[in-house]
């Protein structure tokens, strides 16, 4: 892989303003879903969410959970994680995930309780999901977070982007993450393990949809 | 070999972007104990009020001030006009306070219908043009970031339902960072007698004033009624 050569802060800011130029925002949701319905798969680019997790990782015995997004093309790929990942003294962090660690947990042989779930999305749906991930960066970046609790932030994440998959027709199998009183995950672990337990639940349902390896 | 040598160069020559800046330090970690006050956690977002001016929510609108704040919407057909109506009252209540060391502001929940022509007809409409009674609107993100802010409930499904807001009337004295919520379709009395809750101090011989009326009142009370009613 080719990493460019410009100053990191200057190609973040750059991205930045590319793809908020670029996606859609979710107050065009309406439309969204009928080009969705209106897409066709492209045959040169494919789009995949990637939810990962694990546990047993911090002294509360939750882990790092975070969504991945990745487009890959002939010549390029464009590939981010958000969530709560474990940072240099092992403590819990929110924000974008280093691509050291999203690639480790990709690429090596995992625990049999770690969670991956790979699944394929079409443009709209990788456009809306990005759309979120980019509006908990700018939080995170303005330290304009939702909730004093990091954890609850990322609850809060990972149910706007895998329920954005769901948003014009059901293409996954979801489950109602809403703490009311069909929501068994939210109703038996603490809002740090909940994101793990809710990927886990998500991997069970939809089986049958993920996509062993992208490349 | 040959065939995974080509494989590794194939991987090589893919152009690889990040998605999300990957700055270090720009992940939040767990708060630590911090001194809780109006600056940290009332967001200082931009926003405009019904005449169209600028202001910064905090540093304009609340800092060192007693505020009541409640979420609305002008197309609001079931409690807001209600709410709007209950607010009318308090506001006539503390008519001698509003504007001078009292403030009322109303926020729309959804900025995108509700620009300052629509929250200053909607004002109009219910009789709440008046003075120290200001409606915001805003951008949706810096709105969402207040609605958390203020209204939180710590629950994903209340929280992620903005209507919910609408059923609360946060009190706020940033003088003595003092926060107060009460339901505003309570009772004019117990929303008034929220709101004192994050007045001032008051010195020792306003209290026993205030206590000797308060006498007086319970004594009428049972007087008419023959039990304390409503005091």
């Amino acid at each position: 892989m080719r990493r460019c050569t410009i100053g990191r802060a200057g190609l973040a800011a750059g991205l930045m303003a590319l793809l908020l130029a670029n996606a859609p925002t979710l107050l065009l949701a309406a439309n969204a879903c009928e080009q969705e319905l209106r897409t066709t798969r492209s045959l040169t680019q494919q789009y995949y969410m990637i939810l990962a997790g694990q546990t047993d990782v911090f002294y509360d015995h939750s882990g790092p959970t975070f969504v991945m997004l990745q487009r890959t093309a002939v010549d390029e790929t464009d590939v981010g994680a958000f969530g709560i990942y474990a940072g240099e003294r092992k403590q819990p962090v929110f924000g974008p995930v280093p691509a050291s660690v999203y690639e480790r947990f990709v690429s090596e042989s995992r625990k049999p309780a770690d969670v991956l779930l790979r699944l394929s999305l079409s443009k709209p749906q990788y456009d809306r999901a990005l759309a979120v991930m980019q509006s908990w960066e700018r939080r995170v970046r303005e330290k304009a977070l939702l909730y004093p609790d990091i954890a609850m932030d990322n609850i809060l994440l990972v149910k706007q982007a895998t329920e954005e998959l769901n948003r014009c027709r059901e293409t996954i199998v979801g489950y109602g993450l809403d703490w009311g009183l069909r929501d068994d995950i939210s109703e038996h672990n603490v809002a740090s393990r909940i994101p793990y337990e809710y990927f886990r639940e998500l991997a069970r349902l939809n089986a049958a949809r993920h996509v062993a390896d992208a490349h | 070999m040959a065939t995974s040598t080509n494989t590794a160069r194939a991987r090589r020559a893919i152009k690889r972007r990040e998605l999300f800046s990957n700055l270090a330090g720009i992940g939040a970690s767990p708060a630590s104990a911090q001194a809780c006050t109006g600056a940290s956690l009332i967001p200082n977002v931009a926003l405009r009020t019904h005449d169209g001016k600028e202001v910064r929510f905090y540093e304009d609108l609340v800092k060192g001030r007693q505020v009541i704040i409640n979420m609305m919407y002008a197309h609001c057909e079931e409690f807001c006009p209600a709410i709007t109506t209950r607010l009318v009252e308090i506001h006539q209540a503390l008519a001698a306070r509003m504007g001078r060391d009292l403030f009322m502001y109303s926020i729309t929940l959804k900025p995108q219908e509700d620009d300052p022509g629509a929250l200053k007809a909607f004002a109009r409409m219910h009789g709440a043009l008046l003075p120290g009674w200001t409606f915001l609107t805003g951008d949706a993100y810096d709105i969402e970031t207040l609605r958390f802010a203020l209204f939180r409930h710590d629950h994903i499904k209340f929280d992620l339902d903005p209507a919910s807001h609408t059923a609360k009337l946060r009190i706020i004295n940033d003088a003595i960072n003092r926060w107060v919520h009460v339901p505003p379709l309570a009772s004019t009395m117990t929303v008034l007698q929220h709101i004192s809750w994050a007045d001032p101090p008051k010195s020792f011989e306003q209290q026993l004033e205030d206590n000797r009326k308060l006498q007086l009142a319970i004594d009428k009370e049972h007087e008419l009624y023959g039990y304390r009613k409503i005091v």
